[in-house]
C-alpha cells in the first residue's frame, strides 16, 4: 500500500512540475515588474567581508527601466556591484533556456526553482537559479554562477500587501568571488603567484534595508550619468 | 628655568641648520601636494582599480587626510634624521664652540642646564611634527578637502569616514611626538658623550637603521630581539587607522616609549653630572 501511495506521489509531483512552464512564470516576473517604471530609495548598507573594514552607509539608489542604475550619496558609501540592481530583468536578458526544477517551500513561500542558462557565449553569468513566488511572481532568492566574479546569491524580502509595487523592503547579498589582491598599487601582492593568476576567496555578505520608496515618479536620465567624484 | 629653556631655544632657532628640517618638511609636504594635484585622480583610480571590479561606491579618497596619512608614512627614516640634525648639536656643539664651561660656572645646576636643553629640544621636535601637521594635513585639506580615508594593509583594507578620521591624526600626531622624542633623547645622549656634533647624528641615525634592519629580518634569535628594538613601536601610530582600535597595542607601545625618553634621559643626566667637562 505505502509503494503504491508512493508511486502515486512521485507520478503528481512529476505531472505537476510538468504543468509549471517557467516560461509563464518568468513573463509574470516580467510583467509585475515592468509597471516599475523607475524609482528613487533610501538604503542603509551594512557590508560584512573579513578584510574590508568599511562603515554602515546610508545612499541613494535610483533605477530606471531597462536597466539604469546609480548609487548617490553625499558622504561615502559602498555596495557590492552585483547587489546594486535587483531587477529581475537583469537575470532574463538575452537568449536563454530555462528549465523548471521544482517547487520549494522558501522561507514559509510557495516558490518555483527555476535554472537559467544563458545561450550567449559572451555572457559573464554561467547559470541562475530563480526561486520565484508562485502567489505574487516575485522573485525571492536568486543565485548566480558568473566566470569572473565567482557566485552569488540575492535573497529579497517583500512587504506585499502593504505596498502599491513587489519591491523589496530588505535584500541580502552573499557571495564568493575569487579575486586577486584588492590593494591595487601600493598593496602587499604576496597572495599572488608570478603571473597574477593565483587568486583568493572573498567570502562576505552585505545587507541592504530600502526604505522611502518613490516608484515612478520620473528621473531624468541625467541622474545616471557618471560625476567626477565616483 | 623658563628663562633657561627660552634661551636654549633662541640658541635652536638661531641656527641654520634648524631651518633645513623646517624646510624639508614643507618642500616635501609642497611636492607631495603638486603631486598630488597632477597625478592624484590617477593614483586613487590605480590603488582601488581593483575594488572596483566588485564593488559599487561613491565618496571623494583624494583629500586632505589621505596626504596627511602618506606623509606621516615618512616618520620612521626621514623625520628622525631632520631631529638629530638639532638634538645631536645640542650638548656637543657647546663642546665644539667651546662654551661648555662658560655654560656650566654660571649659577645654575648642571641638572637644570641639562633639562632645559632637553626641554627645548623636546619643543623643537614637538614644533617639527607640528609643522608637517600643517604641512601635509593642514595642507592638504585646504587643498583637497575632506573626505574618506582609505587605508591599505597587507591583510585588509579599511575606510574610514569622514566624520571619524580627525581625532585619530590628533592621537597619531602626539604619537608621532612621543616616538620622535626617543630619537631626541638618543641624539641627546650620544651628544653628551663627545665634543663634535657630527658623531651623535650618525651615531643616532646608524642605530635607527640598524634596528630598523633587524626588526625586518625574520630569522633565528633576531625575531626574540624584535621586542626590545624601540623602532618596532615607531609605527604604532598605524593601529589607530584601524577599525576597531586596538588601544592596548597602542597604549603598550606608547609606555615603552615613553619609558625610552625617560631611560635614555636619565643615563645621560647621570653621565653628565659626572662628567670632566675639560673644554
Amino acid at each position: 500500500m505505502k509503494k503504491i501511495l508512493l508511486l502515486i506521489f512521485i507520478t503528481c509531483s512529476f505531472a505537476l512540475a510538468q504543468n509549471v512552464k517557467p516560461e509563464t512564470l518568468i513573463r509574470k516576473v516580467k510583467e509585475n515588474f515592468a509597471k516599475v517604471k523607475d524609482y528613487e530609495v533610501d538604503a542603509h548598507i551594512h557590508i560584512n567581508v573579513d578584510f574590508l573594514k568599511v562603515p554602515e552607509t546610508d545612499a541613494k539608489i535610483y533605477f530606471k527601466q531597462p536597466d539604469k542604475v546609480k548609487l548617490s550619496s553625499s558622504q561615502f558609501a559602498m555596495i557590492p556591484s552585483e547587489g546594486l540592481n535587483f531587477s529581475p530583468m537583469s537575470f532574463f536578458k538575452g537568449n536563454y533556456s530555462a528549465v523548471f526544477v521544482r517547487n520549494e517551500n522558501y522561507t514559509g513561500f510557495n516558490t518555483a526553482v527555476i535554472k537559467i542558462v544563458p545561450l550567449d557565449d559572451d555572457k559573464d553569468i554561467i547559470l541562475s537559479t530563480v526561486w520565484i513566488d508562485m502567489d505574487y511572481f516575485i522573485v525571492r532568492k536568486t543565485e548566480i554562477t558568473t566566470k569572473s566574479k565567482g557566485t552569488y546569491a540575492l535573497l529579497l524580502n517583500y512587504d506585499v500587501g502593504k505596498t502599491k509595487y513587489y519591491l523589496p523592503v530588505s535584500m541580502t547579498f552573499l557571495f564568493d568571488v575569487k579575486t586577486d589582491n584588492l590593494h591595487g598599487k601600493f598593496g602587499n601582492n604576496k597572495d599572488t603567484d608570478k603571473n597574477g593568476q593565483k587568486k583568493k576567496s572573498m567570502k562576505g555578505s552585505a545587507s541592504i534595508t530600502y526604505s522611502n520608496y518613490k516608484v515612478n515618479k520620473g528621473i531624468p536620465d541625467s541622474i545616471f550619468k557618471d560625476d567626477k567624484k565616483k | 628655568m623658563f628663562t633657561i629653556i627660552s634661551i636654549e631655544l633662541y640658541k635652536i632657532f638661531r641656527k641654520l641648520r634648524t631651518y633645513i628640517s623646517f624646510g624639508t618638511i614643507g618642500l616635501l609636504g609642497i611636492l607631495i601636494l603638486i603631486a598630488m594635484l597632477v597625478e592624484g585622480k590617477g593614483y586613487i583610480d590605480m590603488a582601488t582599480h581593483k575594488l572596483k571590479d566588485s564593488f559599487s561606491f561613491v565618496g571623494n579618497f583624494l583629500n586632505g587626510y589621505l596626504i596627511g596619512y602618506l606623509v606621516l608614512n615618512t616618520l620612521t627614516i626621514h623625520i628622525p634624521f631632520l631631529i638629530t640634525l638639532v638634538a645631536g648639536d645640542m650638548l656637543a656643539g657647546e663642546a665644539t664652540a667651546g662654551t661648555y664651561r662658560l655654560l656650566l660656572s654660571r649659577p645654575v645646576s648642571r641638572s637644570n642646564v641639562l633639562a632645559s636643553k632637553f626641554i627645548a629640544g623636546l619643543i623643537f621636535t614637538f614644533l617639527l611634527i607640528f609643522f608637517l601637521a600643517f604641512v601635509s594635513l593642514g595642507l592638504g585639506l585646504i587643498v583637497f578637502g575632506t573626505g574618506e580615508l582609505i587605508v591599505f594593509r597587507p591583510e585588509n583594507l579599511v575606510i574610514l569616514t569622514s566624520n571619524d578620521v580627525l581625532w585619530r591624526f590628533l592621537l597619531a600626531y602626539l604619537f608621532a611626538f612621543l616616538s620622535m622624542s626617543v630619537i631626541t633623547a638618543l641624539a641627546f645622549l650620544f651628544s653628551s658623550l663627545v665634543e663634535n656634533a657630527i658623531g651623535p647624528i650618525v651615531a643616532t641615525m646608524a642605530v635607527v637603521i640598524v634596528f630598523l634592519i633587524l626588526a625586518n629580518l625574520d630569522f633565528g634569535f633576531l625575531k626574540y630581539l624584535k621586542p626590545y628594538l624601540f623602532t618596532n613601536y615607531m609605527t604604532t601610530w598605524n593601529t589607530l587607522f584601524d577599525n576597531p582600535v586596538d588601544f592596548s597595542e597602542f597604549i603598550k607601545a606608547c609606555r615603552i616609549l615613553a619609558l625610552h625618553v625617560a631611560g635614555l634621559y636619565g643615563v645621560t643626566w647621570f653621565l653628565f653630572r659626572k662628567r670632566d667637562i675639560l673644554t
